[in-house]
């Protein structure tokens, strides 16, 4: 597991490098310390990063620019700032949690807690609006409207959008799980994640083999431990 | 209205007269017959003459005579001026429809070089007597009315702390202009010899040049005319020429000098208006219609209307100004207003205070001791900006006080060494609240620092000028250029606020890091 920490207070990056270290006591977790973006950049391109603790406003700078080109990684990030009041911006965007400084050993464990956690609790307002993708070295965003369902691609993740068009998403299934919505999007299968009001029909396949047909009548296959949320999703 | 009404009622006679035939001999005696031919009278009232002559004579209607001017010269008695104009009663007996004779005798020592005409005219003696009363009620209201202005203005322009030059000027062409009226019609009241009858006249040429020098002039320095020097000029220029071409001829001379200053002043105004200047249509419009009186009103006073007209045009350009000086102090107010609000604000904007907060629960945590000192700075600094918080200027080492218990503040977020270092400072110094401060948050929060350092220092100096601060923060600089967000524009609107344009603010990196630069001009 490699964390990077990029807060532009010294003090504050060693009081979040050592809570860190503590909630990952048991795991094999290294932490690095950024206190600018430069930095943080560069590291983020030449190391894998598991987790990113992310200060938003680093040296003055306004952090909106940097926020989409962080969250189009395949890590998670937690927005760790003092400017509550883009709290619902940063959720917008697609980040994992914000903790509000001045924040303690709890809320910073609790936002650690939602790395585990299969559906993410979201507070209404606060849900992921867009998603960053980055080509050709550029960050786009992708409305989440506009998305229609997601694929798993190795690694990565594939949008499929309502107009035909596929993007690569670089988080994976499990991370996007995350952040999606969950009353708005649910995963039927390791390799998909479907709009739940597009969904149909359950279907029992022969073999046993459990399938879902959407209303454009594409019939998707469903995983098996995943069976009996869904049948109990669609009453 | 009503005045003008009365005084252009119809004329209530018809007559012809002939031109007059002089004699003149020795002695400087003359003869000057005039004959009139009364065609019609419209009222019963007694005939009056009104005799336009220089020297001193008799009058006889009909070989009766009526009344003298002045004395005549008689050996061994000099003769005693008459008055240009001179009125009469004709007894009812004599002043039948027809033709009469009219014969002035008598002498004419002085300015004969004029060669001035002999005319007499027949009228209702009782209008020859209520003429000038009615005439002279208009031109009193506009005289006293512009009067009161000039005095107003005046007072308003040495009582003011602004010394707008347009309203000591608007102050002068209104006395100008009361002036000018007075010495047109101070003929009605006082007796003016004839011998003095130019210098009248040379009066009101001057005070005419003078009000068309100042009117356009006006209009110049009210709408920031480019090229004034050459335009104050040019316009003198004109109006000498036309002084110099029409020597002696007075009226002449002052109706094109008055049409000069129309010409000149429209010119200014049309540059006004092409620049979208305020006031300056409505003010042309108001040329306008002077210059329609003057074609169309034929009263001796009808340029003095216009006059009017155009003075009220300035008179609405002065409560423009005047409104503009209102809502700019209104706005320096507000700023003021602002800025105070923005230096309570500096220490409690919510992202300082978590920031702050966050490093404090820490402190306390880790080490209790360093947290309470921790403490003690921060309420420090709150003390000091919560002192200034009212003031638009602070002793310089106040504002230093500032700024270190700022770094001790920072020092303990960021664990980097601070050092403040000083020079030359002079205590007696006043300074903007805060300034300093901007400057070192800046400093802290764009350098990147050196060894985990980073160096302030702060040095003054006098020179011919003025004076300049200098504040260097020698570390790495993150960016190379610095737009300078809401920092640079508090720097700048306190300084304003405190010198207006009498100072410089300079940013820019160094070598050894950045450099911000505060002139003071004496």
């Amino acid at each position: 597991m490699n964390i990077l920490i990029l807060e532009d207070e010294m003090r504050i990056a060693r009081r979040l490098a050592r809570m860190t270290k503590q909630y990952f006591e048991y795991q094999p977790a290294h932490i690095e310390l950024c206190d600018a973006l430069p930095k943080g950049l560069a590291y983020v391109e030449k190391n894998p990063v598991h987790l990113l603790l992310l200060d938003l406003n680093l040296n003055g700078e306004d952090g909106f620019t940097l926020l989409q080109t962080m969250v189009s990684h395949s890590f998670h990030t937690i927005i760790v700032s003092a400017h509550t009041d883009k709290a619902i911006t940063a959720f917008a965007y697609g980040v994992l949690d914000f903790v509000p400084k001045p924040f303690d050993e709890a809320r910073l464990f609790k936002a650690f807690d939602r790395l585990r956690a299969t559906t993410p609790a979201a507070v209404p307002e606060q849900t992921l609006q867009h998603l960053a993708i980055r080509a050709n070295g550029a960050v786009k965003l992708v409305p989440l409207a506009q998305v229609q369902r997601i694929q798993g691609a190795g690694n990565y993740s594939e949008l499929r959008l309502f107009n035909g068009h596929t993007e690569l998403h670089d988080k994976s299934m499990d991370a996007l799980e995350q952040l999606l919505p969950a009353d708005a999007f649910v995963r039927i299968h390791r390799s998909y994640i479907i709009r739940w009001q597009d969904a149909d029909q359950l279907l029992i396949e022969a073999g046993g083999r459990y399938a879902i047909r959407m209303k454009n009548g594409e019939v998707l296959p469903v995983g098996r431990s995943r069976y009996k949320n869904l049948r109990a999703r669609l009453g | 209205m009503f005045l003008l009404a009365l005084v252009s009622c119809n004329p209530d006679i018809r007559y012809a007269a002939d031109e007059a035939v002089t004699h003149t001999s020795a002695n400087h005696q003359f003869h000057a017959q005039v004959r009139v031919h009364l065609q019609e009278k419209m009222f019963t009232t007694p005939l009056g003459l009104q005799i336009h002559s220089f020297g001193a004579f008799e009058v006889y209607w009909d070989n009766c005579r009526i009344g003298q001017n002045g004395i005549p010269a008689r050996p061994g008695h000099p003769e005693v001026p008459g008055t240009e104009n001179s009125y009469y009663q004709i007894p009812d007996s004599l002043s039948g429809i027809g033709t009469h004779v009219v014969d002035i005798k008598g002498t004419q020592t002085w300015l004969k070089e004029a060669g001035r005409q002999v005319a007499a005219k027949p009228e209702s003696y009782l209008k020859l007597l209520r003429q000038p009363l009615l005439e002279l009620s208009f031109v009193n209201l506009m005289a006293g009315a512009f009067l009161i202005a000039g005095i107003y203005y005046a007072f308003l322009y040495f009582n003011s702390h602004t010394k707008a030059s347009t309203t000591f000027l608007f102050a002068l062409i209104c006395l100008l202009f009361f002036l000018l009226l007075a010495a047109e019609y101070i003929k009605f009241y006082i007796d003016i010899p004839y011998t003095h009858f130019y210098t009248r006249l040379t009066m009101v040429g001057w005070l005419t040049f003078a009000t068309a020098v100042l009117t356009p002039f006006y209009f110049a320095v009210h709408y920031r005319l480019p090229h004034m020097p050459l335009f104050t000029a040019t316009l003198i220029m004109a109006l000498l020429a036309i002084y110099g071409i029409n020597y002696g001829h007075y009226d002449l001379t002052a109706y094109l000098h008055s049409i000069t200053l129309w010409f000149a002043s429209v010119l200014v105004l049309l540059y006004a208006l092409l620049h979208r200047q305020k006031g300056a249509l409505l003010v042309l419009c108001g040329f306008g219609l002077s210059m329609v009186v003057t074609r169309y009103v034929f009263f001796d006073f009808g340029l003095y209307i216009s006059f009017t007209i155009i003075l009220l045009c300035i008179l609405y350009l002065q409560t423009l100004s005047a409104r503009q000086l209102e809502q700019a102090h209104q706005s320096s107010q507000l700023l003021s207003a602002r800025l105070q609000l923005e230096l309570v604000k500096k220490n409690i904007q919510p992202h300082f205070l978590r920031n702050t907060l966050t490093s404090l629960m820490d402190w306390v945590e880790e080490s209790p001791a360093e947290g309470v000192r921790f403490i003690k700075a921060l309420s420090a600094e709150f003390d000091i900006l919560m002192e200034m918080s009212d003031e638009t200027l602070v002793p310089i080492q106040r504002e230093i006080d500032l700024c270190k218990q700022h770094i001790a503040v920072m020092q303990y977020r960021k664990e980097v060494t601070y050092v403040w270092t000083e020079q030359d400072i002079d205590p007696n110094e006043l300074i903007p609240p805060a300034i300093l401060l901007t400057l070192v948050e800046n400093g802290i929060t764009h350098s990147i620092p050196v060894n985990n350092q980073i160096h302030f220092l702060l040095r003054f100096r006098r020179t011919a000028t003025g004076k300049e601060y200098i504040l260097e923060t020698s570390g790495e600089n993150r960016v190379r250029e610095r737009t300078g967000g809401n920092g640079f524009r508090y720097v700048r609107a306190r300084l304003e606020e405190n010198y207006g344009n009498r100072w410089q603010f300079t940013a820019a990196p160094f070598s050894g890091g950045w450099r911000n630069t505060i002139y003071l001009y004496k």
